[in-house]
């Protein structure tokens, strides 16, 4: 397809452009450090940054028409012919994918500016874990599905370990192993296809499959099982997110806002393509899907229990994934060929959409505020909101984003996760997983309650600590900290310093700002959100069923008396938690052991489960 | 060259990459230094290399030299994507060995155990 004009740019190449232009970034980036000093080296890092993470909206933009007409740009790379080439395939869901990875990397990286972690290695990983976004999203080779993902594991482990923490790195080491033996399994996986059908690519495998008199038989079963338990070990679904907590919680804020808002996300959607197209790849997701309903209600109990305020987001993560995973089994399931399909599928993107922005601002904001009161104890930290005040913010964005994100979070309307909820729960109106799934959103509720008290104001008790020591005036949780036993170093070296918080906190409230206007506005234009969508998904399959239906009703009587009903039975579950006999036993749910087998154990567990599963259907 | 090859050596070839499997994953999960779960972790790697490069020579029977009778010419597709499963498998080892460096200077040893009961004690 050619344009006439004075620049031709062939959809291909704008649709490369995705992948080369953070790429293109992290090597000016990598230049500026080997050869520029001082002002101009900060200064190509800035522009490099700036090519390689709002560049690619340019190519966004310009594909755009093409696949909103319901065009797919399908090529391969490097002008070979289809049979040995990489094929990749960029339609409705690669372009929503790239949306929502654009948009939160570049939030993101806006509030590393300010509030670090900064340099050159931080800056080029980065724009190579963007990149490999990208190209994760539209590829449609299985070789280049595990390249891209080693990729994004290599970028998001070295990223895990750049806050420099000592947990960090065994957080990052765990998350490496299980990730990196799990690939290994991919690879396994990968052999038993190639050997049965001579092809890599997704369009060649399923078409030889279905060729074959049992479609496979056992050897398509336990290798399809490989690689789907392998990429939901990156997805983080029930059991196999184990890794999952440390690593976002240790990360530095930018960090964990992407890996918790798009990184958990990608694979996923990635696998969805392949899945719709192999035998058997529907009752492996219907599993999926049962295991999605489980990880909700699980992941948010622990949340509720959790002391450290990252590592409870961390679990919200999990817990929201399974909203997604729940959502898209079912779509996948029933198959992207019918109408509810179609509408789960949509509910599930749209949910991945809103949390990647509620919960990127959750990391910012509370990252922000923790930082500056010294500790990130939910139990005796308290009256954040004053000590953001005190360190020079003079608008209380971080607050406001904090309150906007947690009641997108809890579903409150208008807010984006109400839309998105009552999406999915309508159309799985009438199942199990529907009553498990809105259990989980009580759950949400008191867990964001219990968060929340971390800003009111602090009891008389606390503000007489603090006033005795003189240092503790300016943070007022120092003395908290240091009372509760904790480490010294917890409390914040730079961020004490005035100056250093004033000048970070321009790039912070505007990341915060950004996310936030983005969450409330694309609360109040959810239906029309979700119509456009339906058509970008629906131009995948091309059924044109977007005209048929709008979507569910937002406001009616009986979500609204749903979400009032919710709303009070999550206070009730937040007083049961802090009763006495509620949080002995979190705590009990709190300390269990954790160790490094367990997350091979689980990986074990799971994969034998979907292979019985498969083998058996 | 595999133009004869019995059916028995298949069997016990496969057994023995299996076998190789077994061992990388015994020494990822069982032992407690980290260096040597990483070397658990480079064996895994090796016995799916393996995999490809053995029971991809089956397919076809000569080397893939493009000749007259290119029909019979053993796979390359199996060995060319190996190169790079061994590149990232040895970025990987890299990446690892760097973070058991700096979690030994942390906290004074491979062992994991040890490492997971500071860790917990500090947090």
């Amino acid at each position: 397809m050619k344009f006439t004009g004075r620049f031709t740019v062939s959809p291909e190449s704008s649709v490369f452009s995705l992948v080369m232009l953070p790429l293109l970034g992290a090597a000016l980036v990598m230049l500026a450090k080997a050869f520029l000093k001082g002002r101009m080296a900060a200064g190509m890092q800035f522009t490099a940054m700036l090519v390689g993470l709002f560049g690619p909206w340019l190519a966004l933009l310009y594909t755009f028409p093409l696949v909103w007409s319901g065009l797919t740009v399908e090529g391969v790379i490097g002008n070979w012919s289809g049979v040995v080439g990489i094929t990749f395939q960029f339609d409705g869901l690669a372009w929503l994918i790239n949306a929502l990875g654009y948009t939160v990397a570049g939030a993101a990286w806006i509030y590393s500016l300010g509030a670090g972690p900064r340099g050159p290695v931080f800056s080029s990983v980065f724009l190579i874990q963007t990149a490999a976004l990208a190209a994760t999203a539209m590829t449609a080779d299985i070789f280049n599905l595990f390249v891209c993902l080693e990729v994004l594991g290599i970028a998001s482990y070295v990223l895990v370990a750049s806050s420099e923490k000592n947990g960090a790195f065994l957080a990052s080491f765990s998350y490496l192993m299980v990730s990196a033996s799990s690939m290994v399994f991919f690879l396994a996986g990968l052999f038993g296809l190639y050997r049965l059908t001579g092809s890599l690519s997704y369009s060649g495998i399923s078409q030889a499959l279905l060729a074959l008199p049992d479609q496979g038989g056992g050897l398509a079963a336990i290798s399809l099982s490989l690689i789907i338990a392998a990429v939901a070990m990156r997805v983080a679904m029930m059991p196999l997110y184990g890794w999952l907590p440390d690593a976002h919680a240790l990360a530095p804020h930018a960090v964990s806002a992407v890996l918790s808002g798009v990184l958990i996300k990608t694979p996923l959607f990635a696998l969805s393509r392949i899945m719709l197209i192999v035998p058997l790849g529907a009752a492996a997701a219907q599993l999926l899907g049962y295991a999605g309903a489980a990880t909700a209600i699980v992941a948010v109990l622990v949340a509720l229990s959790q002391k450290d305020a990252k590592r409870l987001l961390a679990y919200h993560s999990i817990s929201q994934i399974g909203y997604v995973v729940c959502a898209w089994g079912a779509a996948l399931d029933l198959g992207m060929d019918t109408m509810a399909g179609q509408h789960l599928m949509t509910a599930a993107f749209l949910h991945a959409f809103y949390h990647a922005l509620f919960k990127g601002l959750l990391f910012l904001s509370i990252g922000t505020s923790t930082d500056r009161a010294g500790s990130r104890n939910v139990y005796t930290l308290r009256g954040a909101a004053s000590t953001l005040r005190q360190s020079g913010e003079r608008l209380p964005i971080t607050l406001l984003s904090f309150i906007i994100a947690a009641l997108a979070i809890s579903a409150i309307p208008p807010l984006n996760g109400y839309a998105s909820k009552i999406a999915i729960t309508y159309s799985l109106k009438g199942s199990w997983q529907y009553w498990v799934l809105s259990a989980a959103s009580i759950g949400t509720i008191a867990s964001f309650i219990k968060l929340s008290r971390i800003f009111w104001p602090q009891p008389a008790r606390i503000r007489l600590m603090a006033t005795e020591e003189p240092s503790a005036v300016f943070m007022p949780s120092v003395a908290t900290a240091r009372h509760s036993g904790l480490p010294a170093q917890i409390v914040p070296g730079p961020m004490t310093d005035t100056s250093a918080v004033k000048r970070a906190n321009l790039p912070v409230g505007i990341s915060q700002a950004m996310l936030a206007l983005a969450c409330v506005a694309s609360g109040l234009a959810a239906p029309w959100l979700y119509g456009f969508v339906l058509r970008l998904l629906d131009s995948a399959a091309s059924l044109g069923f977007t005209s048929l239906n709008p979507g569910p009703a937002l406001y009616t009587a009986d979500n609204l008396l749903k979400t009032l009903y919710m709303v009070l039975a999550g206070f009730v579950l937040f007083r049961l938690a802090v009763s006495a006999l509620g949080s002995r036993l979190l705590s009990l749910v709190r300390d269990r052991h954790r160790g490094f087998h367990g997350l091979f154990l689980s990986f074990a567990v799971g994969l034998s489960v979907l292979c019985v599963w498969l083998l058996l259907v | 060259m595999h133009s004869h090859v019995g059916q028995g050596e298949v069997v016990l070839e496969r057994i023995l990459i299996l076998l190789l499997f077994l061992i990388g994953f015994a020494g990822i999960v069982g032992m407690r230094n980290i260096i040597k779960k990483i070397f658990g972790l480079t064996i895994i790697n090796s016995a799916v290399v393996l995999l490809f490069i053995v029971e991809g020579s089956r397919i076809g029977n000569s080397a893939p030299i493009i000749d007259a009778e290119i029909g019979l010419v053993v796979d390359p597709v199996p060995q060319a994507l190996m190169l790079t499963a061994i590149v990232i498998g040895v970025c990987v080892t890299a990446l690892a060995l760097a973070l058991a460096f700096r979690l030994y200077k942390a906290y004074g040893s491979f062992d994991i155990d040890e490492i997971h009961r500071q860790v917990h004690r500090e947090s």
